[in-house]
């Protein structure tokens, strides 16, 4: 073992004494007492020299107080985790957890986990929302307990609103003795896991290390059981960092998924009876598809029901390109509706309701009131009561408590039974009518695209159908999107379970960038060409996510819809302004990102990534694109900063 | 009944901010002489174009926001949509808004190109 050095230079000696002497009584009294002593003769220029048992004090390691060590809690961390086939550990640095880092490092050789080097916790969180969505399982991230933790809760909301995995962990330093002065005194808490508990499936703070392999296989199974969503474990610092004082008696608990349950056989049975029966039923899909296997099991039931399907895009549930999708029809076809199907949909009231946003604040119901509605969906089995994320209540003829894709083969195998030949003619003249206004939907949202199509700002429309031009031959995989930015889902086949990975879920601005990127790593190991489109509101939340990107190397194509504003917000406040009849023209202040105007693309190459861009004439768009998707494709990632129209 | 008359009652039978986007015939007879120069200064400068677009193209606000390029709405209902609009799009009163101005807005969106055949652009066509 290696000894202290024996020699103490003249500064460490003087910090000792301007520093530790006041604390240092119970160590070494008597030189305390020297101090006191000497102290008040402020004539004394020079220090005294120390006596023989201050100089033992600071040479010599007090009895029982190693200074290497064979084994540690983390290690033991690591192995736990890596049952658990958890492939990234996403983070920022932090002292609280450094044990389980350095673990991590050289005791697991950084791989099942590998670190994810994230510059905020949000990101770090984001990005296992994003990866979870694609790849079908979480990645791990872990912060500091108190300050990191408050950084990361916003990602967390998302990822709880979206119904999505992701196993959280914050350092903290349990034992109030073993806190050092400082910083070590304001990263801890009692109870650390209070902030994020409103938003989280389940959380705990291991006293041990069994204890710990326990709560963390356990930890593992809530988040990914449905409805899923985040966990949380406080991880206490002398746990991850001393010896294991038991190895031999720990043991590792095997980790048995939850099938997910399917709905009540009865129930699907009497949902299949009221839809052969409907002359215009519809489906409506939100988070149905959690696995490649949900969007085919939807397009099997609406194919047996020749049923329009309204998609809410929570997920990748129906293809777009399907003469069966409606999405864009929903106001006339939820106004004809006898029968409505709603799959694993969080706001079904605001999907069968009008709601006017002004003075009076008024609604309507989208629906005939002799619809009958069904629901199928886990929702009702997990909520909380604190965040209002579970809507406002709406009436239902019949709930089925059951996982949507799960419940589907059942369901459609009741279909099935229940149509006779009668009915089966009576859909497909139902599916020739859809299948024409299907095509009228899309000549019609052609047309619309070409209004502006050489305008500068570039519209919307003209940006997507440049950059949909450049992949339609590609493996691609659109992972973000702006708001209320339709046309992807208008004009582009998505007809892949990763053609499309749904939104933030709690519209916490600062999801679309690090998720994107999250999903980009997941979708690399495929040799996929990953795409989002990124609202500039939305990267100046988390711009150094591009440094993430870059440090990483992962494949990804950001195209900022760069409208200069936090628009969404910009029309509100001309809307409060138009209420009252004074100063629209002042709406700009405190919702627009001009003044100066930024250069994402400056920024982007700032961080490592291929930049293009401002791009504000439509005909320099595409050259930029092809040189960004290039890059793309050699590995890196590469943004182009495309100066739209608001909308 | 006018013209006009008989286009705003079927609008409001329609309900919703579609009625901008509505396509009747034009009754553009009926509107005032606009100035669509100005129109477009004040398109732009009231934040018309946050929703609809600066080519008049649509958008969305809380829902859709419709197409105004080459509006058949006749001015009046145009007019009424402004004043005292059905669903979310704010009102425009006369304090913020002249009717002259309405009228050169008016104009101005009449003016816009619009559509053209999606046919002829082949990046519409994948």
């Amino acid at each position: 073992m290696p000894k202290r050095r024996q020699s103490v230079d003249s500064s460490r000696r003087n910090f000792l004494k301007g520093a530790t002497l006041a604390g240092a009584a119970t160590l070494a009294a008597p030189a305390a007492t020297q101090a006191q002593v000497a102290a008040p003769k402020a004539d004394i220029k020079k220090a005294l020299p120390p006596g023989p048992r201050q100089i033992a004090v600071e040479t010599q390691p007090p009895a029982k107080d190693p200074v290497n060590q064979s084994s540690s809690g983390g290690d033991f961390m690591v192995d736990v985790i890596k049952t658990l086939d958890i492939d990234y550990l996403a983070m920022n640095c932090a002292s609280s957890f450094r044990g389980l880092h350095e673990a991590v490092l050289n005791y697991g050789k950084n791989t099942k986990p590998e670190i994810l080097t994230c510059p905020h916790e949000e990101i770090a969180v984001h990005m296992g929302q994003g990866y979870a969505k694609i790849e079908g399982k979480p990645l791990a991230m872990i912060c500091h307990g108190v300050v990191g933790l408050q950084h990361a809760t916003m990602a967390m909301y998302n990822a709880w609103c979206d119904r999505v995995p992701v196993i959280v962990m914050g350092g903290n330093i349990m034992e109030a003795n073993k806190r050092a002065p400082g910083a070590e005194w304001v990263h801890s808490g009692v109870d650390i896991g209070a902030v994020c508990r409103d938003f989280t499936k389940w959380d705990d703070q291991p006293t041990t290390l069994q204890h710990f392999a326990e709560s963390m296989v356990r930890a593992y199974k809530i988040a990914t059981t449905p409805p899923m969503g985040p966990v949380f474990l406080a991880l206490d610092a002398e746990l991850q960092e001393n010896p294991i004082p038991d190895i031999e008696s720990l043991r590792i608990p095997k980790l048995a998924k939850v099938i997910p349950p399917q709905g009540d056989a009865g129930a699907l049975a009497e949902a299949a009876k009221l839809l052969v029966a409907a002359e215009n039923p519809v489906i409506i899909a939100d988070r149905v598809a959690r696995t490649p296997a949900g969007m085919a099991n939807l397009v099997a039931l609406a194919e047996a029901l020749q049923c329009p399907v309204i998609d809410n895009v929570g997920r990748m549930n129906f293809p777009s390109r399907h003469p069966l999708n409606q999405s864009f029809r929903r106001g006339p076809l939820l106004g004809q509706a006898d029968v409505i199907l709603a799959i694993e949909v969080n706001d079904l009231w605001g999907t069968l309701n009008n709601f006017s946003d002004r003075i009076v604040r008024t609604s309507r119901p989208a629906i005939k009131p002799t619809a009958k509605t069904i629901t199928l969906g886990v929702r009702d089995l997990y909520l909380k009561s604190n965040y209002q994320d579970f809507g406002r209540y709406q009436d239902a003829d019949l709930a089925i408590a059951g996982d949507g894709e799960a419940s589907l083969p059942a369901l459609t195998e009741a279909v099935k039974r229940l149509t006779d030949d009668s009915r089966k003619s009576a859909f497909a003249e139902r599916g020739k009518k859809l299948a024409a206004a299907h095509v009228a939907m899309v000549d019609r949202a052609k047309s619309d695209a070409t209004i502006g199509w050489d305008a500068s700002p570039i519209t919307t429309a003209r940006m997507c159908a440049e950059v949909y031009a450049q992949i339609k031959d590609e493996d691609w995989s659109l992972v973000g999107n702006t708001i209320r930015n339709s046309w992807p889902h208008k004009l582009w086949d998505m007809n892949k379970p990763y053609s499309w990975n749904g939104v933030s879920g709690g519209a916490g601005v600062g999801y679309n960038a690090p998720a994107s990127l999250g999903a980009a790593l997941a979708n690399k190991r495929h040799g996929r060409l990953t795409v989002t489109f990124n609202g500039d509101g939305d990267l100046m939340f988390v711009p150094n996510t591009l440094w993430t990107a870059a440090h990483h190397r992962i494949p990804i194509l950001y195209i900022v819809h760069n409208n200069r504003a936090y628009h969404q917000e910009y029309m509100y406040l001309q809307a409060m302004a138009a209420r009252h009849g004074r100063g629209i023209e002042n709406t700009k202040i405190g919702t627009t990102i001009t003044d100066p105007n930024v250069d994402y693309a400056t920024v982007a190459r700032g961080f490592g990534v291929h930049g293009e861009g401002p791009i504000v004439d439509p005909k320099d768009l595409g050259p930029a694109l092809s040189r960004a998707i290039a890059a793309v494709k050699s590995g890196q990632p590469a943004l182009v900063d495309v100066v739209t129209d608001p909308r | 009944m006018s013209c006009t008359m008989s286009r705003i009652a079927s609008l409001l039978a329609a309900g919703a901010v579609l009625v901008l986007g509505a396509s009747l015939p034009a009754c553009a007879q009926d509107a005032p002489h606009g100035d669509a120069a100005n129109g477009k200064k004040v398109f732009l400068a009231d934040g018309c174009f946050m929703c609809h677009g600066r080519s008049g193209q649509g958008g969305a606000y809380n829902g859709p926001a419709p197409v105004l390029a080459k509006t058949q709405v006749p001015f009046d209902a145009f007019k009424n949509q402004l004043r005292n609009p059905v669903d979310d799009m704010p009102a425009y009163s006369e304090a913020v808004m002249s009717d002259q101005q309405i009228a050169d807005i008016y104009a101005f969106v009449r003016s816009l190109p619009g559509r053209s055949d999606p046919k002829a652009i082949p990046l519409l066509n994948n």
